[in-house]
């Protein structure tokens, strides 16, 4: 059974072109969207999907499965480390231009650059 | 330049080492090879796998970045990235959003600007990092660069230590009376230092590190000539790669064999390798030494003399008419060895942005003030910040507007809000609490320029795990992210330092939550107001004297820490 009594597993990754986690749904592929992911009860069932994400390794990396609550339809990461994953950085992602871009001086691109 | 320029060697190793990986990504995205047989193949390329995305990490030797580095780093972030790039606290850069198959593209863009990712991550010898105003220091015996130069070409693909039993850190300074690269706290420390025949050559510190376990170093050789510098660091190398333990990567690292063999064994061991090879190849000749000492002579300074009225009495003229550049002169501009001269700090820090975050156009305007103030050269500081080393006095007026106007001119260098701090939960696998929203929190609660300086010199950083990317036991306040049950919690340590009376900070007592280590850390810098002797007694000098007990009873006496830690997770 899931770790912990009243929990669910959830299999994740990382997706191979950009890093970003990914869940299995239950159609077999991969979503970006926790909400959108398949709930096991089981170690067995755990293991069975394991086993099939290792072999999606132009898909995916690593996949590994995590405890998760359901509520009402609603997934919940139990740690605090999966629901930052699931939901992106806490702060802010760029640092902000101090003016528009327009109104500093920007250099011309480096020569290779041209045409891409 | 000022700076090394590969020659036609290095831009085929950088050159090829680019598609070299393109291949090996090519046959990642087909099937052909996988992850674990990838991993080990991006990480020696500095591609790491993080929470959200992939993090590329670039190597700047020793910290140093010419302005067409500064506009390809600008390029990169808006290219294939989200707009910014961070500086670490080993004076590289990194970038938290690349996708895969752009890395062997990105990789060619640094090439054409003789730069690379070489050994940013990986069982290796990593970047080689130094004080970040070696050669311009007016407290400088020698300028460490070419050294650190020498070690880089050494270390770079050595075929020896390429899968080390763990990472492996050297770091060289050249102010032996003020030690600004934290040698002590490195694998191999290096010290320029005189014998007492006024000979030229090194003190050998070795085994020091942070991470779970932090130690400060031990000094193994009192003074090397400088033709064995590398024949010794082979030596000490050698004894780790044979001793290092490989069976728990916890305990991999060299402090451990130190502390396991003991230093005087350690060092016995490495002077009966280092006998066996010092009169080998590795022996550094002058014309070696000659050879690259050359990329760093002295850019063509002016003759000129100190401006008038320099130093306290301008400080005092502007303090009247122009606040905010008087207080800009009086932390962010240091002194330089050559008359008519001054070092600025650009201090990537604010209460808004995570420390050490500098966005696209902020790469680029540096480069057009490094070119038209500095000579076209900046600096990475292993504090997050940018240094323009050779600015004139009488540019300091027109290069503060400009910084001003980039948002790079908070007038709080080694001040409060002066933080190193790791990227934390809310980036970094490994971590086990969120860093930057800590030291956003602390940034806002002391937005007070003249409350910092009366406080004065103060060092925060900030891990969010034990395995101390934000320095904080070396802080003179440490905040270290923790796990319990599941929720972030924090530990506060107090009386670390960074520099030559190297300390390792002491852990307060229990834990707070994210609120409460904020209200933990004012309350110790109230404490220290209401305890110093004097306005000039700094918060490590106060704590040195008073000890925990002060600040302990201040901190928890209202406080509602969390009971117990003995259950702090580990990454």
């Amino acid at each position: 059974m899931a770790k912990r009594s009243g929990t669910h597993y959830v299999l994740s990754a990382q997706l191979l072109e950009t890093g970003a986690p990914a869940y299995l749904t239950a159609a077999g592929v991969w979503s970006t969207n926790l909400q959108d992911a398949h709930t096991v009860l089981t170690d067995e069932e755990r293991d069975l999907l394991l086993a099939q994400a290792e072999q999606q390794q132009r898909s995916v990396c690593d996949p590994y499965a995590f405890d998760v609550r359901v509520e009402r339809g609603a997934i919940d990461p139990l740690s605090a480390r999966e629901r930052i994953r699931a939901a992106g950085p806490s702060t802010r992602v760029r640092r902000p231009d101090p003016q528009p871009p327009a109104t500093l001086s920007r250099a011309s691109e480096p020569r290779s650059d041209a045409g891409e | 330049m000022n700076q090394y320029q590969y020659d036609a060697y290095d831009q085929q190793i950088v050159e090829e080492r680019a598609r070299q990986f393109a291949g090996q990504v090519e046959r990642r995205v087909s099937g052909e090879m996988t992850e674990n047989e990838f991993k080990p193949v991006r990480l020696q390329n500095g591609l790491y796998m993080q929470l959200h995305a992939y993090m590329f990490r670039i190597a700047v030797p020793y910290g140093v970045l010419n302005s067409r580095q500064l506009r390809k780093l600008g390029y990169l972030a808006r290219t294939y990235d989200r707009g910014y790039g961070h500086l670490t606290t080993r004076q590289n850069v990194q970038f938290n959003w690349p996708k895969l198959e752009d890395i062997p593209r990105a990789l060619e863009h640094l090439a054409e600007v003789q730069m690379h990712a070489v050994q940013t991550s990986g069982n290796c010898i990593r970047n080689v990092t130094s004080d970040p105003f070696a050669g311009v220091a007016p407290d400088e015996l020698e300028d460490p660069r070419p050294y650190c130069e020498i070690l880089r070409q050494w270390s770079t693909f050595h075929p020896e230590f390429a899968f080390l039993p763990r990472k492996f850190k050297i770091a060289v300074t050249g102010t032996p009376g003020h030690d600004r690269a934290a040698i002590r706290y490195h694998d191999i420390g290096v010290r320029i230092v005189n014998n007492e025949a006024g000979e030229r050559g090194f003190e050998i510190w070795a085994g020091g590190g942070l991470g779970r376990t932090p130690v400060i170093g031990k000094p193994i050789r009192k003074f090397i000539e400088y033709e064995h510098l590398l024949s010794y660091c082979e030596a000490i190398l050698r004894v780790y790669n044979l001793y290092g333990r490989r069976d728990n990567k916890f305990k991999a690292r060299i402090k451990i064999l130190v502390n396991e063999l003991g230093t005087e064994p350690f060092r016995l061991a490495v002077e009966a390798e280092w006998a066996l090879i010092k009169d080998s190849a590795l022996k550094l000749t002058r014309a070696e030494y000659e050879r690259v000492a050359q990329h760093f002579q002295p850019p063509p300074y002016e003759k000129l003399a100190a401006a008038p009225g320099a130093g306290g009495a301008l400080l005092a003229a502007e303090l009247g008419r122009d606040r905010d550049y008087a207080r800009w002169l009086q932390r962010n501009v240091l002194p330089h060895k050559v008359p008519g001269y001054k070092t600025v700090v650009l201090t990537a820090k604010d209460k808004d942005t995570p420390p050490g975050d500098i966005s696209d156009t902020q790469f680029d305007a540096v480069a057009d003030l490094a070119d038209r103030y500095s000579f076209g050269r900046a600096v990475v500081m292993h504090t997050q910040n940018l240094v323009l080393t050779d600015v004139k006095e009488s540019d300091l007026r027109d290069l503060h507007q400009r910084l001003v106007e980039l948002d790079l001119a908070t007038p709080n260098h080694g001040l409060l809000t002066d933080q190193i701090c790791c990227p934390g939960l809310d980036y970094c696998a490994l971590a086990n609490a969120r860093s930057i929203p800590i030291s956003l929190e602390l940034n806002r609660r002391f937005d007070d320029l003249d409350y910092l300086n009366d406080v004065g010199p103060c060092s925060i950083k900030i891990s969010g795990c034990i395995n101390a990317c934000g320095h904080h036991h070396i802080a003179n306040i440490g905040i270290l992210g923790i796990n319990k049950h599941g929720a972030e919690a924090y530990q506060l340590t107090l009386g670390g330092n960074d520099s030559d009376s190297a300390s390792i900070g002491r852990i307060l007592g229990p834990s707070f939550d994210e609120h409460g280590i904020v209200d933990a850390v004012a309350q110790v810098i109230e404490t220290y107001l209401a305890l110093r002797l004097s306005d000039d007694e700094t918060f490590l000098e106060c704590y040195r004297r008073l000890g925990d007990k002060p600040f302990k009873a201040a901190v928890y006496k209202d406080a509602t820490p969390r009971d117990d830690d003995s259950e702090q997770a580990v990454a």
